[in-house]
């Protein structure tokens, strides 16, 4: 685990801000891209948090996938898209998030200021990459090895159902 | 110095701001964005529990996976419903789509 307050809180604040603004704007490309900020942002978090195969796994289906297949449904809908503005944000919008991300950045301070110092769990955890590896692979394979296999199973037949049922309707038109 | 509770709050922050986003947005594409932020916002906290807590078996990080793997599931099913609805409805606004 990375514990660096300067990585931490300009991640923090990217990862609001961008929250923010994807979920305030109104052209839905804005949007996107913003949530993509968002989603490498908490790869980014998990990284820092010692999971590096969770930041893998989040920035390749979050941060590449997910955008993909949200941009091709863009696409097949977007027949309005020129009638928004690019930046649309109103007044009480910016002042409502501004407002947020002041209290935002105080409540970490306050946290900060008020922690005492025997709190420190970080120093409980020491954990090589082989023991985190280890770990994994005996949750995936050993504790939760149906679940994993029911996710798996639930995947092809997501894929294999909405495949059959295109084709039942005629394909994409 | 970092703690727990500061992953904590900003998992909390991300959830309530796609918990915020999915109630508000009047798109139905960004309705599903914030449902992800949602579950983003989750994620951030299993995964911070499983590293503060958790010193063995890494619980919450297996969760996580599952939890990534079946919110990716759940956009691709979403949008595919949403595709559909669309041809019939010719618009993307939420209000629209009061039946399924």
């Amino acid at each position: 685990m990375i514990s660096n307050p300067v990585i931490f809180y300009i991640s923090a604040f990217i990862l609001i801000f961008c929250a923010i603004l994807s979920v305030c704007l109104k052209n839905v490309i804005y949007s996107l891209l913003a949530s993509v900020l968002v989603f490498f942002d908490a790869a980014l978090l998990f990284y820092v948090l010692g999971s590096e195969y969770n930041a893998i796994i989040q920035a390749s289906i979050y941060g590449f996938a997910v955008p993909v297949i949200i941009g091709v449904s863009i696409m097949f809908t977007g027949r309005d898209a020129k009638k928004h503005k690019a930046f649309t944000l109103p007044y009480i919008t910016i002042l409502c998030g501004g407002i947020f991300v002041l209290a935002f950045l105080y409540i970490i301070m306050i946290s900060i200021l008020a922690m005492p110092d025997t709190f420190n769990l970080q120093e409980l955890v020491q954990v090589s990459a082989f023991d985190t590896l280890s770990a994994f692979a005996k949750g995936l394979f050993v504790n939760y090895v149906w679940a994993f296999e029911l996710v798996s199973l639930l995947l092809t037949i997501v894929i294999a159902g909405i495949t059959m049922f295109n084709q039942k309707r005629g394909g994409i038109k | 110095m970092i703690g727990m509770y500061h992953y904590l709050f900003l998992g909390l922050a991300l959830f309530v701001i796609g918990l915020l986003g999915s109630v508000c947005a009047k798109n139905v594409i960004k309705v599903l964005i914030a449902i992800e932020f949602l579950l983003t916002g989750v994620n951030i906290n299993f995964i911070t529990f499983a590293t503060f807590c958790d010193n063995a078996n890494f619980d919450g990080y297996i969760t996580g996976l599952f939890y990534t793997g079946l919110g990716a599931v759940e956009l691709a099913i979403a949008l595919y419903i949403f595709y559909l609805m669309y041809q019939k409805k010719k618009s993307d606004n939420i209000e629209k789509y009061s039946e399924l």
